[in-house]
């Protein structure tokens, strides 16, 4: 939309493709080759109807459609998809760049504005593409006296954290990346990452306003941390188990939020602490200390540390659904697959084509998937919102009410949860 | 924060606990002023404020000006409010050359400097909202601050920096159908306004952060010479345009608004009572205006008056805003001193800072309705 | 009890305001609709006419170079200097007519305001920006030209809010 955008040469154009073409191709030979003789030689194929899966003949089935779907499937049971795709990091980052234009979105029409509106022709959507493919052209500026391994490092950390603590929330039956017996310990464990790393990004940037902003955030993160886990002891009094997928199987009557309603809503305020949103965002208060412990961090680093804070925001509201509000149970909305497709094959027109090995997903699955998915979008909602309609909180009444108000609450509800236990209401003997 | 501090943070100490902070003109909370503050901790010991940054040297440059080309330059301290710094100086101008204003001009003049006061007011309030965090309260007040900087581009032709007001009167009349639209947007500006009561006023977590935070009490705030919105926040009932009533203000009819608490929240509740107020005047003023009328007297070239000293004031946004123009029979007035509201209230910054947290300095010191270019002049 | 109900008052108002119309104008595709012609001076009767103070507009047919603007300007901005123009007019013997630096002009409007001949106007034309600092000094005949103002948009109020359209 620039007046003053510079005159096109068609000499340049062609030069810039050229080079686009050439650096693809040097790439590929440099980098791809080897890849693939590393796979034939360490990778363990698997073997599908008698015959080992050499990418060769991998390829020659993909183009083959009666034996193109069996091996789609089996690709999707593998560790490697679940990890990278689907329920795994893939997933989790679409929704957290599909959040973070949400956000933008949501919050400029609260304040009667317009938000992102240029890239893309309907009102941004392309924004979030153009703003990752400019932080990937930015210079990336390490500052003189900062401790350069930590500091270059900082970044990853936070982003595999946030990345393994998305691979322990199950989204459907059967769909999680790691189906760990103490889930739910597991979580708490990852959760006390993540104030070491911020103050280990903010001190080795060794400046100013993020060593006071990574103060400030190791404050609040602790603090928090106490209610948020004491919230949670409540369902798992009532549940008997710490594994994540049994608590959403257990709640395919009712859900938890109808008799520890306390317990969610301290669940939620302590987990809008842990993700520095409004109105607990003291380690960014960007009219006192600029950008708290994230002032250092340009370009790419930059990008990363949202991505991390993102995937964290999906990850809370994933597990906010996975034990109060009934995770992936839901009435069956997804229509069934028609069964002639399997056993006849497609038709369309005179040609009729077989393909064995649909459906790719079952229904419960997609089902699951869907409700989850809606849940956490509603969750999320309510998390963005704030951010819109209440200023920043002061330090000291933070650390009142996380330590006072919050932890009090949380006794409260675990009172309650064992009182409905030994009442024989709910529970392994319970009448409910 | 003992001895051995790694060599790239720089904190400077003035002894093992007191630190030094500089909260300069360039920050992103404390518009452009610059304030020393020492802190022990979490709690500031002294504040020095440094006025200056924008000192442009009004008041001398008014000297090598006449009258009339004293208006766009004298407005300049504080761009948006400028038919309110215009004011006085057009009051004692007139005393001086001894016209006689219409009655239509003191009309308009009153409209205009209310919805200047409004849409002082409202950035104010944005500014407010932003260094608490609210990024809401920072865009609410500047959209809707649009609905009345069209009113004020249809009078005056300009959105900031009007130059409106002359000795003798107005610039130029109102354009035509004026008041349908000025009764229609200044209606819909009253009802967003009073919006931001859940928003802001009676969100708990503002209260929380501004309530019992600076407190002011009714004698100090006497003592101390503070004028304007923190004056009337402790408790004290004085307003100039109820007390020593200028041009029309004492046919119009509305309210002073007085708190009694004087902490931050009540001086920062003050000034949005005041703008439903103005809203009130606008509509009275609009109603009981002559329906024609010249709105200008017609001067001669080069004006001059005799060897007199006139002070006048009035109520701008901030305070009561001053001038105290002395003429010697020449076109340029011999001396322009301009009184202003935010250098009156300064001496209440390191007076309330003193003993506060560190957290609540924005809260407090930008609740003192300070503009920073206005004190420096 | 009382901070609860603030905060769900909060949140509710804020989710009452994501019905609400949004209030940006969306220049440059949308620009701003003006009254009238730009801001006038009449000076038999001493006052001005309300108008929006943008670009000068210079009626050479009426200008005879009294410079009296450039005076009046002398005291704000400096913006106005007499050039010789390479007209031949009755009423401007010694051919000089107004230059306007707008560099240097505030946009004040005296110097319409000094014109005693109807001579010098304002327009409605704000897009004044150039890639040079000699590109802002306007010569007499580029203010002769009437400039052509692209005008759709203005504040429109209705049940569900105000916006620009």
């Amino acid at each position: 939309m620039s007046v003053i955008a510079p005159k096109f040469r068609l000499g340049y154009f062609i030069k810039a493709l050229l080079d686009n073409v050439f650096w693809a191709v040097v790439l590929l030979t440099l980098v791809g080759i080897p890849a693939i003789m590393i796979i034939l030689f360490y990778a363990d194929l698997p073997i599908i109807d008698g015959q080992i899966l050499t990418p060769f003949l991998a390829f020659t089935w993909m183009t083959h459609p009666e034996m193109s779907v069996p091996l789609v499937k089996s690709f999707m049971q593998t560790d490697f998809f679940r990890i990278a795709a689907f329920p795994g990091f893939g997933f989790g980052a679409l929704l957290a760049a599909g959040v973070i234009f949400v956000e933008r979105k949501m919050l400029a029409k609260l304040q009667l504005r317009v938000g992102p509106f240029y890239c893309g022709k309907v009102e941004g959507i392309l924004q979030l593409m153009s703003d990752g493919i400019k932080l990937l052209t930015k210079e990336i500026i390490i500052p003189a006296k900062a401790d350069k391994p930590i500091f270059w490092v900082a970044p990853l950390l936070f982003v595999g954290t946030a990345a393994a603590f998305v691979s322990l929330i199950p989204v459907a039956p059967k769909t999680v990346v790691a189906d760990v017996d103490v889930g739910l310990l597991a979580v708490f464990a990852i959760i006390g990452f993540f104030p070491i790393i911020t103050v280990l990004s903010s001190w080795s940037a060794n400046s100013k306003y993020p060593f006071i902003g990574g103060i400030r955030a190791l404050h609040q993160m602790i603090s928090f941390e106490i209610p948020l886990i004491l919230s949670l002891l409540g369902v798992v009094i009532l549940t008997g188990t710490l594994n994540l997928s049994e608590i959403v199987e257990s709640q395919a009557t009712y859900w938890w939020i109808a008799f520890l309603p306390i317990g969610a809503i301290v669940f939620f305020i302590a987990m809008l602490a842990e993700l520095e949103r409004i109105p607990f965002d003291l380690p960014e208060a960007e009219s006192e200390i600029v950008a708290g412990w994230l002032t250092e961090f340009s370009g790419m680093m930059y990008g990363l540390v949202q991505l991390g804070s993102y995937l964290k925001l999906y990850a809370f509201a994933g597990l906010f659904v996975v034990l109060f509000l009934g995770g992936w149970q839901g009435p069956m909305i997804w229509p069934p697959f028609p069964e002639e497709i399997a056993t006849e094959g497609i038709t369309m027109g005179p040609v009729t084509a077989q393909i064995p090995g649909l459906p790719l997903f079952s229904q419960e699955m997609l089902n699951g998937t869907l409700w989850f998915i809606l849940k956490t979008a509603a969750v999320i909602f309510f998390i963005l919102l704030p951010r819109g309609v209440f200023p920043r909180i002061r330090i000291d009444l933070l650390l009142h009410v996380g330590w006072y108000r919050l932890i009090g609450l949380s006794f409260v509800n675990i009172f309650i949860a064992l009182g409905l236990l030994y009442a024989g209401v709910l529970g392994p003997e319970g009448i409910l | 924060m003992t001895a051995q501090l790694p060599p790239g943070l720089q904190l400077e100490k003035v002894d093992e606990r007191i630190m030094t902070l500089n909260v300069g003109p360039q920050h992103p909370g404390s518009g452009h002023m610059r304030l020393i503050v020492q802190v022990d901790g979490d709690y500031i010991v002294a504040c020095d404020p440094d006025p200056g940054y924008v000192h442009r040297g009004e008041e001398k440059m008014s000297e090598y000006r006449n009258y009339i080309t004293n208006i766009p330059h004298l407005e300049r301290p504080v761009i948006h409010d400028s038919c309110n710094i215009l004011y006085p100086y057009c009051l004692a101008v007139e005393e001086i050359l001894g016209l006689e204003v219409p009655e239509r001009a003191k009309y308009v003049r009153v409209i205009a400097s209310e919805l200047n006061r409004c849409v002082y007011t409202m950035y104010w309030l944005a500014i407010y909202g932003i260094f608490l965090g609210h990024s809401t309260m920072f865009m609410w007040p500047t959209g809707d601050r649009e609905l009345l900087i069209d009113l004020l581009e249809k009078i005056t032709g300009a959105r900031v920096t009007h130059a409106y007001f002359v000795p003798g009167g107005v610039r130029n009349d109102l354009p035509a159908n004026f008041e349908d639209v000025c009764l229609r947007q200044v209606n819909y500006f009253e009802k967003r306004i009073k919006e931001y009561a859940d928003i802001f006023y009676d969100n708990p977590i503002l209260i929380s952060r501004t309530e019992n935070t600076g407190i002011l009490s009714r004698q100090d705030a006497i003592r101390l010479g503070t004028t304007g919105s923190v004056l009337r926040a402790s408790g004290v009932d004085f307003d100039i345009r109820k007390k020593e009533p200028y041009d029309v203000y004492e046919n119009l009819d509305f309210q002073t608004n007085v708190l009694q608490s004087g902490d931050s929240y009540a001086r920062s509740k003050i000034p949005w009572l005041d703008m439903l107020e103005s809203c009130r005047i606008i509509r009275d003023a609009l109603k009981k205006m002559p329906k024609s009328g010249s709105v200008r007297v017609k001067l001669k070239p080069n004006p001059k008056g005799g060897d007199v000293e006139v002070y006048k004031r009035v109520e701008s946004g901030r305070g009561s805003l001053g001038m105290y123009v002395i003429s010697k029979s020449k076109p340029e007035p011999y001396r322009v001193k301009i009184s202003v509201g935010s250098f009156r209230n300064l001496i209440c910054i390191p007076y309330l800072l003193r003993g506060e947290k560190l957290g609540n300095m924005p809260a407090v010191y930008w609740s003192l309705n300070y503009w920073p270019v206005e004190a420096d002049r | 009890m009382g901070t609860a109900s603030g905060i769900i008052k909060a949140l509710n108002s804020g989710i009452k305001h994501l019905a609400v119309k949004r209030f940006t104008l969306r220049y440059p595709e949308q620009k701003l609709k003006f009254v009238g012609d730009g801001y006038q001076y009449d000076p038999t009767t001493g006052v001005g006419i309300a108008g929006y103070k943008g670009r000068h507009i210079l009626f050479h047919d009426k200008c005879t170079g009294c410079q009296l603007c450039a005076i009046a300007c002398e005291g704000v901005a400096e913006a106005i200097a007499m050039v010789k123009v390479n007209e031949n007019w009755k009423h401007n013997k010694k051919a000089i007519m107004p230059q306007i630096d707008y560099g240097k002009c505030v946009f004040c409007g005296l110097c319409v305001d000094a014109c005693p001949f109807y001579a010098l106007y304002m327009t409605n034309d704000y897009e004044l920006s150039s890639f040079t600092k000699e590109g802002l000094i306007y010569t007499p005949s580029q203010l002769q030209v009437k400039p052509q103002v692209q005008q759709d948009a203005e504040i429109q109020i209705d049940k569900r809010g105000a916006s620009h359209g």
